[in-house]
């Protein structure tokens, strides 16, 4: 489904350059549920941008269902990120100006759905991560984890075939973040390919795969045994 | 989606009120500046008779001697002479004629009910009423017999006609212009006019008159004229007679001609007349000149419209586009500042063109409500031009048109001020604003 050559992002300001990524080199596939590790700073946001389409690299060669994406203009790529892919932002970047129903209709919108289909897959999702009480109230109303909750329903909303997801349970309880966790399970044996970025050595654990960014290169990767949604990449 | 995009205007609108509704004042006083004087210029520009402004025609006869110059662009004389006006009127034409002229009487009734005041009066030929358009109330015009034998009749406007008698059906009551006692033949809607285009030399703004007698009365009864009287040689003038004699300019003459051929007709029949004139000793110059022109060319001749007009026009724009910069600059900032917003939008799946759009919607809506602003502005605007200068009483006002050219405007120039900060905002890399909170 994805895969990435060579892939370099370097960043160029007013007097440093910084290699958020270099070398890169993964391959994805189809149904996978691959958590990314890796300590703060080491490009893992970078890589989730440019697996999303929403930052150009500076080199390699990235294809996305055999698609080059290096190849496509902007209207192409924000087509296809429409299409297929979801987000969960680290920092949630939820809308102010939109109460939380609003907030998870923003995509669907984007989308072309019908207004009766995307209500009913706003209640769900809103139901799915506990807020469907809470559907008029303003992102700023919110606790923490709450919104963090509203960007996990905004992003389940447009049922995706490919969620990147950075940091989604950073600031949720213990409890919160395994139902969270659950939840992606559930997408993901429905036959979404996840890519998660995490913290939590446990949470991480429980993904089939787990690849680790240190400055700018992947570092090694870990299969657990006895997952029986093993996949090979890399 | 567009009623999406109006929601989210909406919202932007009341997010930062304060400075929505400046940029809403800011392109509001812009349009209800240029509304204004756009407004002037329209009406004064605006075709006065537009059903036949083709077909009417002021008739020009170069009646002077070689050398002799006026002030006219092509030294044309504006006005004929009265034997000139007399024989054009008495030829033997199918063409309906229309001699006019403007006098004034004190206007008084045979009673104290009513005080009397002084009135501006058109002399005219009968052909006049149906030429010009003008509809009759109650009863009609004079009769040939009348307008020949000159009868002291009158036809006056329903104005006049409630203020003398109380009633707009006054035909056959009498009344008082100076001495002369005249019968009311017959009563028409008031004349309304922006341009008094029929006779342009003492106002093309003033208003038309109320009451018309026939032509005939000014050889009767040696009416002379309220407007002007030009010479262009040494003529003593004794008696009323010699003035009707004299080679002075001081009345109108309109013709109406249906068509090309009609014109022919009439040119070869001027032709004609101006040669038969000159064995008589007058047109004495080689080339024999007239002109025919239409409404439309005879105001432009006239320049009704002249330079001020057009640059006051284009000093309101100008200011317009003074806002519309200010409007630019804060739209920018507002818009920038909600690029976080439009990276998760793009991230979430909306093209540039769907942003783009977003943002263009919002400025067309800031654009609606300045319009609508603005015409309130020019409403206070052309208020305060009718106050002061009652010359242009009939002029500034907003007809139809121009109310909806208001919106219209301040729409499109809105989208103009827009089109930069929007695209600009459009094309932001989603990513910049997405790594952290
Ligand atoms: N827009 C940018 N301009 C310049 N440097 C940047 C930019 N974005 C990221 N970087 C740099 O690139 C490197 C990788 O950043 P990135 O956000 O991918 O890290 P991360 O692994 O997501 O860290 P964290 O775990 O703290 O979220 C960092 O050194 C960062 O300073
Ligand atoms: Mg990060």
């Amino acid at each position: 489904m994805l895969k990435m050559n060579n892939i370099s992002k370097m960043y160029q300001t007013e007097m440093v350059q910084t290699h958020a990524l270099r070398d890169f080199n993964l391959n994805v596939e189809e149904g996978e549920f691959i958590a990314v590790t890796g300590p703060s700073g080491s490009g893992k946001t970078t890589f989730l941008n440019i697996a999303g389409m929403l930052e150009p690299f500076t080199g390699g060669e990235y294809l996305l269902d055999g698609i080059d994406v290096g190849k496509l203009n902007d209207n192409q790529r924000a087509d296809l990120r429409n299409q297929k892919i979801g987000f969960i932002f680290q920092g949630f970047n939820l809308i102010p100006d939109l109460n939380l129903y609003e907030n998870v209709e923003v995509p669907l919108r984007y989308r072309g759905i019908k207004a009766a289909e995307r209500k009913r897959r706003i209640e769900q999702c809103l139901e799915q991560v506990g807020l469907a009480s809470r559907a008029k109230h303003l992102p700023q109303q919110l606790s923490g984890g709450q919104q963090q909750r509203v960007a996990i329903a905004r992003a389940l909303a447009g049922e995706p075939r490919f969620l990147l997801a950075d940091e989604p349970t950073g600031n949720l309880d213990s409890l919160m973040a395994r139902q969270v966790m659950e939840l992606l399970e559930q997408i993901n044996r429905d036959g979404a390919t996840i890519i998660m970025v995490t913290h939590d050595a446990e949470l991480a654990r429980r993904a089939p795969r787990n690849i680790q960014v240190v400055d700018g290169q992947l570092a090694d990767f870990t299969l657990y045994q006895g997952n029986p949604n093993m996949a090979v990449g890399a | 989606m567009f009623s999406h995009y109006i929601d989210l205007s909406w919202r932007s609108f009341k997010r930062t009120p304060l400075v929505s509704l400046l940029m809403v004042i800011a392109i509001g006083v812009g349009i209800g500046i240029t509304m204004t004087s756009l407004s002037v210029y329209h009406m004064m520009s605006m075709d006065p008779i537009p059903e036949k402004s083709d077909k009417l025609f002021a008739v020009q006869l170069q009646s002077m001697d070689e050398g002799e110059s006026w002030w006219s662009p092509d030294s044309m004389p504006y006005q004929l002479t009265y034997r000139d006006t007399e024989n054009l009127l008495n030829a033997d034409l199918p063409f309906k004629r229309a001699a006019l002229m403007k006098t004034g009487f004190s206007v008084h009734l045979n009673s104290d009910k009513v005080k009397p005041f002084l009135e501006q009066t058109r002399v005219a030929s009968r052909d006049a009423f149906d030429m010009f358009n003008l509809s009759f109330i109650n009863g009609g015009v004079w009769s040939k017999e009348q307008e020949s034998s000159a009868a002291p009749v009158a036809v006056i406007s329903q104005s006049i006609s409630k203020k003398l008698f109380g009633t707009s059906n006054s035909v056959g009551e009498t009344f008082y212009l100076d001495d002369l006692s005249v019968r009311v033949v017959g009563v028409i809607e008031d004349w309304k006019l922006h341009i008094k285009y029929f006779d342009l030399n003492n106002g093309s703004f003033n208003k038309p008159e109320h009451i018309f007698i026939p032509f005939s009365l000014i050889k009767a009864n040696e009416i002379d004229t309220w407007g002007n009287t030009n010479g262009w040689k040494h003529e003593p003038v004794k008696v009323f007679n010699d003035k009707l004699q004299s080679e002075k300019f001081w009345l109108q003459f309109w013709v109406e001609l249906n068509n090309a051929s009609e014109k022919r007709v009439f040119e070869a029949y001027l032709e004609n007349y101006i040669a038969e004139e000159k064995k008589a000793g007058r047109f004495t110059r080689e080339k024999a000149e007239y002109k025919l022109r239409d409404v439309n060319q005879w105001i432009s001749y006239w320049e009704v419209v002249n330079e001020d007009n057009k640059i006051m026009v284009a000093l309101s724009f100008m200011f317009l586009a003074v806002c519309l910069a200010n409007i630019l600059g804060l739209l920018l900032a507002k818009f920038l500042r909600r690029a976080p917003e439009v990276g998760v939008r793009r991230a979430l799946g909306a093209s540039k063109k769907q942003v783009f759009f977003q943002h263009i919607v919002e400025v067309g809506m800031l654009g609606l409500f300045g319009g609508v602003i603005g015409i309130i502005v020019a409403q206070v605007g052309l208020f305060g031009i009718r106050q002061s200068l009652s010359y242009y009483d009939a002029l500034a006002n907003m007809d139809i048109s121009m109310l909806m050219t208001a919106p219209l405007i301040a729409i499109s120039a809105c989208i103009i001020a827009g089109l930069y900060p929007a695209w600009l905002v459009c094309n932001t890399t989603p990513a910049t604003y997405l790594k952290t909170q």
